[in-house]
């Protein structure tokens, strides 16, 4: 029961002059999760955000459960999503940031209550039922009246968790979600990813967290200089890495 | 062992020093405490002010000049005139702050050209200019554009194509031509302030924003706007302010039903001059007053999240917990 959650094929990505991706071939089966290592300005966090089409690929194509992102095909030709058929992809993708991105003027519940009511149009009731008891499941059900400023950052990103849930995903993508935190925060933050794991979520995580990919991770996946250098399990990876940039990452890292 | 030692000694004396003095701020104090009394002096014992004229009674059987009737109609007048400039210059300015902010550079194009034109030319020759504007046409209506051109096009000569319209110098003079050039004007000033207020918020916002699967315009409306209130607000109270102000400007237009022309009618009148200055002085302050304690209130509810309060608040809760004391909820223990 391997259905392709996420395809990648030979995605490059431009800023400009400066290529970030170049060429980048992935596939996470459904319920799996991939962790994507690598060092600063690889492109992961390009590639992440490539993936929900917060960014546009400049060549190659991406398919999120079949579906090609941002683009329909019609008799060989591409043509633009409109704005609205984008979002109504993005729906089905959560995302959690690095700097947690909670909208500061409104309370944990009405952060994780906004997408649910205004995309969906869910009945209220049902969604601030709903959007009480994830942010019970993240551990912070006595802080759905707190504004994000009240909160520490550990809290605040596990609110992050909870609103990208409550859009009942079927992918999630996090985005170095513990590298803003605190050191004695980052457990908190991985707890809840490691739960949502889990229960079976598809998961494509940038990180660098070594403990946490090695633990969690179906698939690890070191990129370096915008292409994949090596993927594989994490034991043939982290333990047993074949590259030697992927070496010498690792090497720096652990 | 350190902390045990620590606990066991006794807390010294609270500290109670001797104060630094500061000299300079009571002289300072003093110079001020003088002028404030000469100042009250003046106002209650110099007769030029003929309180009596503007409170009670100007003229004998009417009332004092500030509650006469043709001034309250000015107020009036200068109220509406300030509440629909400003409405038409709110709208218009969120139009096109967000064209300002568009992809598209013709849309940009036509923000910039129209905040330069409207900032360029002094609101007095705009009020002057529309009231002036109607010589152009004949009449104003709704209806197809160039419709006599088309018309000679397919050889019909005066086509007619316009559902509705009105005689120009009708519609485009007095109250309506000086609320358009304090409207029109405004707007390019509010541009400016909603662009910097959307240009303050964190990208990141929107992102996420749009990551949940909000549209263009829920992220703006839902997202964006309501955090750039915080900014927009203060700068916008200015413009309340000013735009009282400046509605007196429309006198040129002119516009007889304003606050400061009905006063100046009654000074041309009565020959009186300072008593009539003060009047329209204290109504001004009066209406500012109002508009302050409003603004008050709105700065208070779009700060929502993020009042010194709910930061003292969590650094408050930091030193609790770095002394031990935190609460078993608050400890952090997910999942």
């Amino acid at each position: 029961m391997s259905t392709e959650m996420v395809r990648a094929d030979n995605v490059h990505k431009s800023f400009g002059s400066l290529e970030v991706l170049k060429g980048v071939d992935l596939v996470v089966n459904s319920g799996e999760v991939c962790c994507v290592l690598g060092p600063s300005g690889s492109g992961k966090s390009t590639f992440l955000r490539c993936v929900n089409h917060l960014e546009k690929l400049n060549a190659g194509k991406i398919f999120v459960d079949g579906d090609l992102v941002g683009y329909h095909e019609r008799g060989g030709k591409l043509h633009e999503m409109k704005g609205k058929e984008v979002a109504r992809q993005r729906r089905s993708i959560g995302m959690v940031f690095q700097r947690f991105n909670l909208f500061p003027h409104m309370t944990s519940l009405q952060n994780v209550m906004e997408a649910p009511c205004r995309v969906k149009r869910e009945n209220k009731a049902e969604v601030r039922e709903r959007a009480a008891s994830l942010l019970e499941r993240v551990g912070l059900g006595d802080k759905i009246d707190a504004y994000p400023g009240m909160l520490s950052g550990g809290q605040q990103q596990r609110v992050a968790i909870a609103r990208a849930l409550a859009m009942r995903p079927k992918l999630m993508l996090f985005d170095e979600p513990t590298s803003a935190l605190d050191p004695e925060l980052v457990g908190e933050v991985l707890d809840v990813m490691k739960d949502l794991a889990r229960d079976g979520m598809t998961m494509v995580v940038v990180t660098h967290e070594i403990g946490f990919a090695r633990e969690v991770g179906d698939q690890v996946v070191f990129m370096d200089g915008g292409v994949v250098v090596e993927k594989g399990t994490p034991a043939e990876i982290i333990a047993n890495p074949q590259h030697e940039r992927t070496q010498a990452f690792l090497s720096k890292v652990l | 062992m350190s902390d045990q030692t620590q606990t066991d000694r006794a807390r010294p004396e609270p500290i109670q020093a001797v104060p630094v003095r500061h000299p300079g701020r009571w002289l300072a104090i003093a110079v001020l405490a003088v002028l404030t009394a000469m100042f009250l002096h003046l106002i209650f014992t110099n007769d030029q002010f003929r309180w009596s004229f503007i409170f009670s009674s100007y003229e004998p059987g009417k009332r004092g000049v500030m509650f006469t009737e043709p001034v309250l109609d000015g107020l009036r007048g200068t109220l509406l005139l300030t509440v629909t400039s400003m409405v038409i210059g709110v709208v218009l300015g969120v139009i096109i702050a967000i064209m300002r902010l568009s992809d598209n550079w013709i849309l940009r194009g036509v923000a910039f050209v129209y905040t330069w034109f409207f900032r360029a030319v002094p609101r007095l020759v705009l009020a002057v200019l529309f009231g002036n504007l109607n010589i152009l046409w004949d009449r104003i209506g709704f209806g197809l554009p160039f419709d006599q051109q088309i018309g000679k096009l397919f050889g019909i000569d005066d086509l007619n194509a316009q559902f509705y319209s009105i005689k120009a110098s009708d519609l485009l003079a007095g109250f309506v031509a000086g609320m358009l050039a304090l409207g029109l004007s405004e707007a390019a000033y509010m541009a400016e302030i909603v662009r910097a207020g959307i240009q303050s918020i964190d990208p990141g916002q929107g992102e996420a924003a749009t990551a949940l699967g909000l549209s263009r315009g829920q992220v703006l409306r839902r997202v964006v706007l309501p955090q750039a209130m915080r900014v927009i607000v203060p700068p916008t109270g200015n413009e309340i302010i000013a735009m009282v102000k400046d509605t007196s400007l429309v006198a040129f237009v002119p516009v007889t039903y304003e606050l400061f022309f009905q006063l100046n009618a009654i000074k041309a009148r009565t020959f009186v001059v300072l008593p009539v200055l003060v009047a329209a002085v204290i109504w001004y302050l009066i209406i500012c007053t109002v508009l302050m304690i409003a603004q008050y209130f709105v700065e208070r509810h779009f700060g929502r999240g993020y009042g010194a309060s709910g930061r003292a608040r969590q650094r408050l809760r930091n030193i609790q917990a770095e002394q031990g004391g935190v609460p078993a909820s608050e400890s952090g223990a997910a999942t």
